[in-house]
């Protein structure tokens, strides 16, 4: 089928325009703010950051009394590792993202949208202001767009280098010039977000689906997909592959197809050993049970991970997953915000006794102390983070335990 | 020695500071712009900056201490900063440094004498793709390898990359 | 108004009270390190995680708002792994330098470990986080990052209470830490409740630091006299020494302490402590003072130059006695009561704008034994009317220029060396309200009554005793056996 979201040529927006760009939004003007909200419902768009939250059922929790300003903030701090389907969707069609959130700013009642997106994406946020200045200079944002009288501003906010501003209330916290450490919640984002007022918080591929869902409506968008996984997603595929990147394809799409006809196979040489179908947070799966499972948020969850943000990572039989293991820990490690004891403290843990795997000083029983160590930190934190490292430790050692013996014992690494 | 944010500076900064309902939204901005003029956050700029948006100093120093793109001291012309995460390590991010470190006769986190370069590992650049990746400055290079890295090496030695 | 249950317990609370707020009601005491009733929720220690029927997860009793029909349980297997599991973490990069914190006795990480008898630990010791240990801040605090759990509470305090933000988690990661502005003092005024609310020893007092075991402690109730405010605080002593004092949180004056008041005990216990007359600058025993005191006082009295005057810095019952000692063993109509003081609470948290604490005392005084007003004792005294003054020694140096002026004769009741003004000819030596019972009136017209921890110096007595021999000596017997005899004919309503 032909691609929703990622399309060549449609950067400049001419180009966008005349593929049709921005007759969604003189739509979804013309409509009732509450029905824009249904349309969204009906095509049962979900959050493609990572948690599958209905989009338009968090677009409908925004309080239709609430006085004061209303926030829209398209998350863009892609750093989930594996994930790089924001920066190329931003790249290839920005205006998709645009439009989405002037279409979503006028549904929820939003006056001001703020794009935060990674600091280390310098040149996207170039060209993503330059995109919104030229949107703005054609009527598309600003003071009464389009004469509706419905006004709309964009701007963008670069973060500076933190994974846990991805999480979306620690991204508020940021967003307002602060340490990005998630808040408690209740009070949700819907009711007490951004600068106190209510906000809605999506990524950039659902924002950018939205002009779409518009223009040929809900059930257009709904009947694509596989049941409640609803339309195309960005799956992003790295490792040992022949053609690694971004591709579009419809949810429910299964691991073979992807690798095989999508990215062209493994590299020469290369035997498939697990795959991280969802960002390097989620549960790996062996070789067996990614040939054999699709990609959407229900099949991944009944084969014990999850859909997250779609980036696959393909790891082949010559990598070792306690190096592998190892690394992640690092990551997590670093990026922990510290707020939590379980996960301030658990994720150093988790690494130093990797460390100790890696160094040759590790026995058998720091196995189950790194499996313990993480199934602590499981539940117990503001924010999702510490699962996000318990996973893949619990995930790892349940599925290649092997190879964690294999290190203790031998005090060395067969791999290297 | 005391410091002083420029005319143009200051202008800049209310210009920022307009995107949002209150000033002190502006401060990661701020501290871009100020890194960007200086290549670090100075201790001297963050009581100036804290005063620029009416904040305690300790706000400032404990954002800029949180967030890792922010350097506390001068770096070299070019900073070099290799991904080493899941998939820029499987593809070979660990020899690029190890390569880095040699060639440059650096460790992470230090300088080369004259200046040139700073050598740092850090976490994901959401750019899995094309890796292994390393961001020079504001720039990303991708699909790296030993050839490419040493061309890249001998174009910055000879002021061919743009800053 | 929802009721809940807890522990099979149900309770009724109002609405908007945490599960926390809601147990306490009920006796059920939660563990927790970053919750403090007077700070704002943060919800990071992770202490305090209950079982909440139809929660998927664990929930933080101090962050979740009592809801109808909640069922919660405290101590269920869940919830003691969780802690354990907290307390783990915690202990991992912590010093165990227990022999030599001061906090060691009535720490968070001690008592909780002994509640969830940890086994021991599996962390390698290798590879603990080093942080940096020992650095004063400020006059009165030092700080152990080593030893800190990152409750923020210190943190909160600072921006919340005193509104000077000086202190911020720096860094993040395991590497956080507490810090500020290098080279600057942590000096708020109230820095020392941060080393109060600590739950454990990263905050300790500089005054306190290795002077004694808390477990030695005894506890003792009683008011701060550093201001009008009048605040509840404990003392904490062993052997007739008081080692520090703390805030007695109470609703009607105060959660915290400031620093001068928490020190104010000070005054009475070092080297400057009065425990001897003084005439002329000379250290001599009590009783020759006295004598030469009475003396000074018989040779003005008879041609009626006596002025007696009250203090707003003494209890009642001294203040009494001294009105008494004019009035009927000196029978002069030469005594003063009257003091203007403007109260109310000057920084918005504690501290009066009246830096002395029984000004309303003091005018109970005055209405049951009248006396003349300031203007006219001052116009006596610049008419030189008056050759002898005898005054508590703060009370005197509102006065001290005009004594100079007119070349009256000072004599003072002081506690403290430093009290004594410039000048003054005799010094008597009295008992302060660590040491002895005393009424107090606060700017809120709250009647409150000191408990002494700790007995006086050998030899020094109680100012209405004091009194008491001065009139003996100028032949009346004012029949003061108690602090409660001076309290006669005073209308405490």
């Amino acid at each position: 089928m032909e691609n929703i979201l990622l399309k060549d040529n449609v950067a400049e927006i001419e180009a966008y325009f005349a593929a049709g760009g921005y007759k969604p939004l003189k739509k979804a003007l013309g409509l009732k703010p509450a029905e824009v909200i249904e349309e969204v419902k009906k095509s049962n768009l979900r959050g493609r950051g990572g948690a599958g939250f209905p989009c338009g059922l968090k677009w409908s929790f925004i309080p239709k009394d609430a006085e004061g300003p209303r926030y829209l903030v398209c998350n863009a701090d892609e750093g989930e590792p594996g994930t790089f389907k924001d920066r190329e969707l931003i790249l290839k069609n920005p205006h998709a993202l645009i439009e989405g959130m002037a279409i979503a700013g006028y549904a929820i009642g939003a006056g001001h949208g703020y794009i935060y997106i990674r600091g280390e994406f310098a040149e996207e946020t170039e060209l993503l202001q330059r995109s919104i200045s030229a949107a703005r200079a054609k009527g598309f944002l600003g003071k009464n767009i389009l004469g509706s009288g419905f006004n709309f501003e964009i701007f963008t906010h670069r973060g500076a280098g933190a994974y846990i501003c991805g999480e979306e209330t620690a991204l508020l916290e940021s967003l307002e010039g602060f340490k990005g450490q998630p808040r408690l919640k209740p009070p949700f984002p819907a009711i007490k977000g951004l600068f106190g007022s209510p906000t809605v918080i999506n990524n950039v591929e659902t924002l950018a689906a939205v002009p779409a869902i518009i223009a040929n409506g809900g059930d257009w968008y709904a009947a694509i997909g596989n049941g409640k996984s609803a339309g195309t997603k960005l799956f992003c595929v790295s490792g040992p592959v022949n053609k690694p990147g971004v591709f579009e394809l419809p949810l429910g799409v299964s691991f073979r197809e992807l690798l095989e006809k999508s990215c062209g196979g493994l590299k020469p040489g290369k035997i498939l050993k697990a795959v991280i179908p969802g960002g390097s947070s989620t549960p790996v799966l062996t070789a067996d049970e990614a040939m054999a499972v699709k990609l959407d948020y229900e099949s991944l969850a009944a084969a014990g991970s999850m859909l997250g943000s779609g980036a696959v990572i393909v790891i082949d039989e010559s990598q070792c997953m306690v190096k592998l293991l190892q690394v992640l820990a690092h990551f997590y490690h670093h990026e922990s915000c510290g707020q939590c004891t379980p996960c301030r403290e658990g994720c150093g843990w988790i690494e130093r006794i990797m460390n100790r795997f890696e160094e040759g000083r590790a026995d058998r029983k720091d196995i189950d102390t790194l499996y313990s160590v993480a199934d602590g930190m499981l539940g117990r934190t503001i924010c999702p983070l510490a699962d996000a490292m318990a996973m893949p430790v619990m995930s790892f050692i349940k599925k290649f335990r092997a190879e964690f013996e294999a290190h203790a014992d031998g005090k060395t690494c067969a791999k290297k | 020695m005391p410091f002083k944010f420029t005319e143009d500076f200051k202008a800049r900064a209310e210009k920022i500071c307009a995107k949002y309902p209150r000033r002190d939204a502006a401060l990661i901005p701020l501290l871009h712009e100020m890194q960007k003029e200086a290549g670090y956050v100075a201790e001297e700029g963050m009581d100036a900056l804290a005063l620029l948006l009416g904040l305690p100093y300790s706000r400032v120093k404990a954002v800029v201490t949180f967030y890792t793109m922010f350097n506390r001291e001068p770096v070299g012309k070019y900073h070099l900063q290799v991904c080493r995460n899941i998939s820029c390590h499987m593809a070979g991010a660990e020899g690029l440094l190890t390569r880095l470190r040699s060639r440059l006769g650096i460790a992470e986190g230090e300088t080369t004498k004259d200046g040139l370069f700073t050598l740092s590992a850090v976490e994901c650049l959401g750019a899995c793709g094309s890796a292994p990746v390393m961001q020079v400055n504001e720039k990303y290079f991708e699909n790296l390898n030993d050839e490419k890295l040493d061309a890249l090496l001998e174009d910055m030695k000879h002021g061919r990359v743009q800053r | 108004m929802p009721t809940l249950t807890i522990d099979g317990k149900p309770v009724e609370v109002e609405k908007g009270t945490s599960i926390l707020e809601a147990a306490q009601k009920l006796g059920v005491y939660i563990p927790r390190y970053c919750y403090h009733p007077k700070l704002s929720v943060s919800g990071n220690c992770r202490m305090c995680l209950v079982e909440v029927e139809k929660a998927p997860k664990l929930l933080t009793a101090c962050s979740t708002e009592a809801a109808e029909g909640m069922v919660v349980r405290t101590v269920s297997d869940k919830v003691k792994a969780a802690r354990r599991d907290v307390l783990e973490y915690l202990l991992i990069n912590h010093p165990l330098d227990c022999p030599i914190c001061d906090q060691a006795g009535e720490c968070g990480l001690q008592n909780y470990y002994m509640d969830y008898s940890l086994a021991k630990s599996r962390f390698k010791n290798e590879d603990k986080v080093r942080r940096q240990k020992r650095r004063a801040l400020g006059p009165h605090l030092v700080l152990d990052n080593e030893r800190c759990i990152l409750c923020t509470r210190c943190v909160r305090f600072c921006a919340e209470v005193t509104k000077t933000a000086e202190l911020e988690v720096m860094g993040r990661g395991d590497h956080s830490h507490i810090d500020m502005k290098e080279g600057k003092a942590l000096d708020n005024g109230y820095s020392l409740n941060i080393a109060d609310i600590c739950p454990v020893g990263a905050w300790t007092s500089r005054d306190f630091r290795f002077k004694q075991r808390v477990w030695f402690l005894k506890k003792t109730p009683t008011i701060c006299l550093g201001c009008a405010t009048g605040c509840l605080i404990e003392a904490h002593h062993n052997e007739n020494t008081i080692y520090r004092t703390v805030p007695l949180p109470n609703p009607e004056t105060n959660t915290w302490l400031c620093d001068h008041g928490r020190l104010a005990y000070k005054a009475v216990q070092g080297g400057d402590r009065l425990v001897k007359g003084v005439i002329k600058n000379g250290l001599i025993d009590f009783e020759p003072a006295l004598r030469e005191v009475a003396a000074r006082i018989d040779e003005a009295r008879g041609a009626g130059a006596v002025a007696v005057l009250g203090s707003p810095w003494l209890s009642i019952e001294d203040n009494a006695a001294l009105a008494r000692l004019a009035k009927d063993a000196l029978k002069t109509e030469n005594y003063c009561f009257d003091f203007a003081s403007e109260q109310g609470i000057k920084d918005g948290i504690l501290i009066n704008k009246d830096p002395s604490p029984n000004a309303n005392g003091l005018r109970l005084v005055k209405d049951a034994h009248g006396g003349i007003s300031q203007a006219e004792l001052s116009s006596r005294i610049a008419a030189g009317q008056i050759k002898v003054v005898l005054a508590e020694a703060r009370a005197a140096g509102l006065i001290k220029d005009a004594l100079k002026a007119a070349g009256t004769r000072l004599i003072v009741f002081a506690a403290n060396k430093g009290e004594i003004p410039a000048a003054t000819y005799a010094t008597l030596p009295y008992a302060s309200y660590f040491e002895t019972p005393g009424t107090f009136v606060n700017y809120q017209g709250l009647r409150r009554r000191t408990t002494p921890p700790a007995e006086a110096p050998e030899g020094v007595k109680p100012l209405w005793a004091v009194v008491n021999k001065l009139a003996a000596y100028s032949g009346s017997s004012l029949r003061l056996d108690s602090a409660e005899d001076a309290l006669k004919g005073i209308d405490l309503k």
